[in-house]
């Protein structure tokens, strides 16, 4: 379960107080095997996000399709589970109540709700701060809540928003790792977006690459590293390869905004 | 085997962790006890004239008197009973109402401009025309009530459920929540503490309106007696009554205020 197909897919944005149009995503074909872990990466304005977002179902398209496991995406639903980047937690509910937000939304039976909430709490390492609210946490223990509310709800997909992205450097390593571990004990298929090139080679079975003006795929790069991944990796001659080929695809991205701006 | 120090704890008295603890309350009861004292020492050394401007002795000689002889306890229920018969209808209607206008825009539209005008409005002087509907009396009381305190709640209620934060909305959507389940779980208890603030205002507007209500259209009450003896010169039965009004208002605000910080317990202390 899990297996993703996008074909043709165009996201168009009106422009606030006008009919005017403009297009996020434009024409993006891919397909995400079940069970994979993929990560998309790009500079800021790409459409990366606005990409998951559709794939949520969280906003509507102008052209082309999205399939999960055959069926259509029309709007979110329990195959498909979000983690957002941060304070998407609700401040006035415990941790505890908060993993139980999504069981609760989408109908779970009272009688295991609680006990579910719980076991992913644990799992995510916060078995102590059950009872804690979100700002008595730190940023890294709140997206491990945030975690744990998206898989408690037995998606078949995992979209992730840069979930690290307000995180600093060590704690994002640490949260890496520890995604992977969870991850790896039921390889649910990982939607994994972010701006940073090293956190998407170490996390991704498949890197996407993409671009703007509007949002685009320039290149899918499969990653050959063995898991479990590790941190010594990092430096291998393999990682510093994939680095250097994505950074240059971003650096051109970044230039060909540079000829926009100087034409405009 | 390197030792390390350990700083002793520090030994404090009893009394010290007490007033550490009741800080707030120490200082804010100094400060009445303060300003009583420089009332009654003025007034008896002449500084002030005694008899226009009272006297704390004398207002707690007036106080046991009216206690004992004026239907003390009457005119209070009296002035209760208005006040809790309006906050209670501002309350049934300016929560629910507040809530459908903060997620309608369309009622917000039609709505608003006369709901602002009548905000903005003297309620005083809407006063001999609820007079005219509704006589002398209870009704009329709690009509002034109603007005007072609807409009704060109202307003505060509508304004907690539009700053609702839109990323809260949209995880909730991705879980597959729908309107209804957003509403309950998101935007209500998200708007809680901007209830409570226009709760905690309106009880001040619906203790004021009682007492000015009570001073035009009634025949009894604190507000009646406070217009009485005010009328009479008596300034300290008519002080009994004023402070006894704001000890009222004072402790339900209070009242209000601590319930607000337990629900704002989620917050970083600010």
């Amino acid at each position: 379960m899990g297996q993703i197909e996008i074909r043709g897919l165009s996201i168009d944005y009106r422009k606030p107080k006008s009919d005017e149009t403009f297009t996020a995503v434009e024409n993006v074909s891919l397909s995400i095997e079940k069970g994979s872990f993929v990560t998309i990466v790009g500079s800021s304005g790409c459409g990366k996000s606005t990409l998951l977002m559709a794939i949520a179902g969280l906003i509507p398209r102008a052209r082309g399709s999205i399939q999960v496991d055959g069926k259509e995406v029309s709007k979110p639903g329990p195959d498909r589970a979000m983690v957002f980047q941060d304070a998407s937690l609700l401040p006035w509910r415990s941790v505890h109540a908060n993993v139980r937000f999504g069981l609760e939304l989408q109908r779970w039976t009272r009688d295991d709700i609680d006990e579910r909430a719980m076991r992913y709490v644990r799992m995510v390492g916060l078995g102590a701060f059950a009872d804690y609210h979100p700002h008595q946490l730190s940023g890294g223990m709140r997206q491990r809540v945030n975690i744990a509310r998206a898989l408690a709800v037995d998606p078949d997909v995992l979209l992730m928003d840069e979930p690290f992205g307000a995180l600093d450097a060590q704690t994002r390593e640490v949260m890496g790792d520890e995604l992977l571990r969870i991850w790896e004990r039921d390889k649910k298929t990982a939607i994994f977006v972010t701006h940073a090139i090293d956190e998407a080679i170490f996390l991704g079975d498949r890197v996407v690459v993409m671009g703007r003006n509007p949002g685009h795929i320039r290149d899918v790069v499969d990653i050959d590293l063995p898991r479990p991944r590790t941190a010594v990796m990092l430096d291998s001659p393999a990682f510093v390869a994939y680095r250097k080929r994505l950074r240059e695809y971003i650096a051109a991205d970044m230039q060909s905004l540079q000829m926009v701006e100087d034409v405009v | 085997m390197a030792s390390i120090a350990v700083p002793a704890p520090r030994v404090r008295s009893r009394w010290a962790r007490a007033l550490e603890r009741y800080y707030g309350l120490s200082v804010s009861v100094v400060s009445v006890l303060c300003f009583l004292l420089l009332w009654e020492v003025a007034a008896e050394r002449g500084w002030i004239n005694a008899r226009f401007s009272s006297q704390p002795s004398q207002i707690w000689r007036a106080a046991i008197h009216v206690g004992l002889t004026d239907d003390f306890a009457y005119h209070c229920w009296v002035s209760f009973a208005a006040f809790a018969l309006g906050f209670a209808m501002a309350l049934a209607v300016s929560v629910p109402l507040g809530l459908y206008l903060g997620t309608s825009r369309r009622g917000r539209l039609f709505i608003e401009p006369p709901l602002m005008a009548l905000y903005t409005a003297p309620r005083l002087a809407l006063l001999p025309i609820l007079i005219v509907w509704l006589g002398i009396g209870l009704a009329s009381k709690v009509a002034v009530v109603f007005l007072g305190a609807v409009f704060p709640i109202l307003v505060n209620t509508m304004a907690g459920v539009r700053s609702a934060d839109n990323r809260l909305v949209t995880a909730a959507r991705a879980f597959g929540a729908g309107k209804l389940d957003i509403f309950v779980k998101v935007l209500v208890p998200g708007s809680l503490p901007a209830i409570l603030m226009g709760v905690r205002l309106g009880v001040g507007r619906g203790v004021l309106s009682v007492v000015v209500g009570e001073m035009f259209v009634s025949e009894a009450g604190v507000g009646y007696q406070i217009m009485t003896y005010g009328q009479a010169m008596q300034f300290n039965n008519l002080l009994v009554y004023a402070f006894t009004i704001s000890l009222f208002g004072y402790a339900l605000t209070v009242g209000v205020r601590m319930l607000e910080d337990r629900i704002r317990s989620w917050r970083p202390a600010s």
